[in-house]
């Protein structure tokens, strides 16, 4: 099977996620510690994150629920997501984090609402372009055994 | 078995178009040095624990206050010492003083998601050396390395 085609679609794929701002330069950093003694190191760390993250969400979801809003309980749970995002270099998610911890520190409960619903969205969204760019990764199959020229 | 990921010349053109002052692999450290990260989330200390070891450095991670301050009460020495300041029970600046107050002297960088003036005055006065957004970048902490292992910094 051909794979520099794939290859190339993965490369294409991986540049549109910093091109299109869902990842910065910290998924570089990342990469940059995957080597063959952990070869699915991102990829582990990505499903770890997406585990851990998911908790927080769920915090969240819980906290905005209950009226009057505890902005310092939700400021606090913003405040551990967005490390965690940070971590894997989700940019738009972090952007979001940000405006949300805005708009607790302000008491604007409407706000930290709308945001918390482009937060999901993004991170959502994120994960299914992830999940892609790694399926695609794995079919691409490992470095050594790409096409080689005639 | 190497990923199929981009290589580094792909990488480099990462699409943001920015250029990368550092990265991790930068740095050829002469010496042997130590770290401790501090950090309540699992995977950040992974990550953490990974760009000091690709640094060169030999690291160990805990996941809260109590237990770093243990285990410096307990005689473990590092050269730097990296904490989260959103920690469980007992928080980033208070495990920083009680480090301090146990003699330690090393290198000690605070990280935070989010950075704000009193923020980093406060673990600036709690005995803290550098405070940096999180998660510590390779501008922030290669400088930081080289100086502990006694190198010139051309930077």
């Amino acid at each position: 099977m051909e794979r520099n085609p794939m290859r190339r679609q993965l490369q294409t794929l991986r540049k549109s996620l910093f091109d299109q701002g869902y990842l910065d330069d910290q998924f570089v950093q990342l990469e940059e510690l995957q080597d063959d003694a952990n070869p699915n190191f991102v990829e582990e760390v990505v499903t770890l994150y997406y585990r851990d993250s998911g908790r927080i969400i769920l915090n969240i979801e819980q906290a905005l629920e209950r009226k009057p809003f505890d902005f310092n309980k939700l400021d606090a749970y913003m405040h551990q997501f967005k490390g965690s995002s940070s971590s894997i270099g989700a940019k738009k998610v972090k952007a979001e984090s940000t405006l949300f911890r805005e708009y607790c520190r302000s008491r604007n409960g409407e706000g930290c609402m709308r945001t918390f619903q482009q937060l999901k969205k993004e991170y959502a969204t994120l994960r299914r372009k992830l999940e892609a760019y790694f399926q695609l990764a794995r079919q691409a199959g490992p470095v050594e055994t790409a096409c080689r020229p005639k | 078995m190497a990923p199929a990921f981009p290589s580094g010349d792909d990488r480099a053109d990462f699409g943001t178009g920015g250029h990368r002052q550092f990265s991790f692999h930068d740095i050829v450290l002469r010496n042997r040095l130590t770290a401790l990260v501090v950090d309540g989330v699992d995977f950040c200390r992974l990550v953490e624990q990974g760009f000091l070891r690709s640094c060169g450095l030999e690291t160990q991670g805990v996941n809260n206050g109590d237990a770093a301050v243990e285990l410096i009460a307990s005689g473990a020495k590092f050269d730097l010492i990296i904490i989260d300041m959103f920690l469980p029970v007992m928080d980033g600046l208070e495990t920083t003083r009680r480090i301090r107050a146990l003699g330690e002297r090393c290198k000690i960088v605070g990280v935070s998601a989010y950075i704000g003036e009193n923020d980093r005055e406060a673990f600036l006065a709690a005995g803290g050396d550098v405070f940096s957004e999180k998660p510590v970048s390779p501008e922030v902490l290669i400088p930081i390395l080289r100086e502990l292992d006694g190198q010139y910094s051309n930077i």
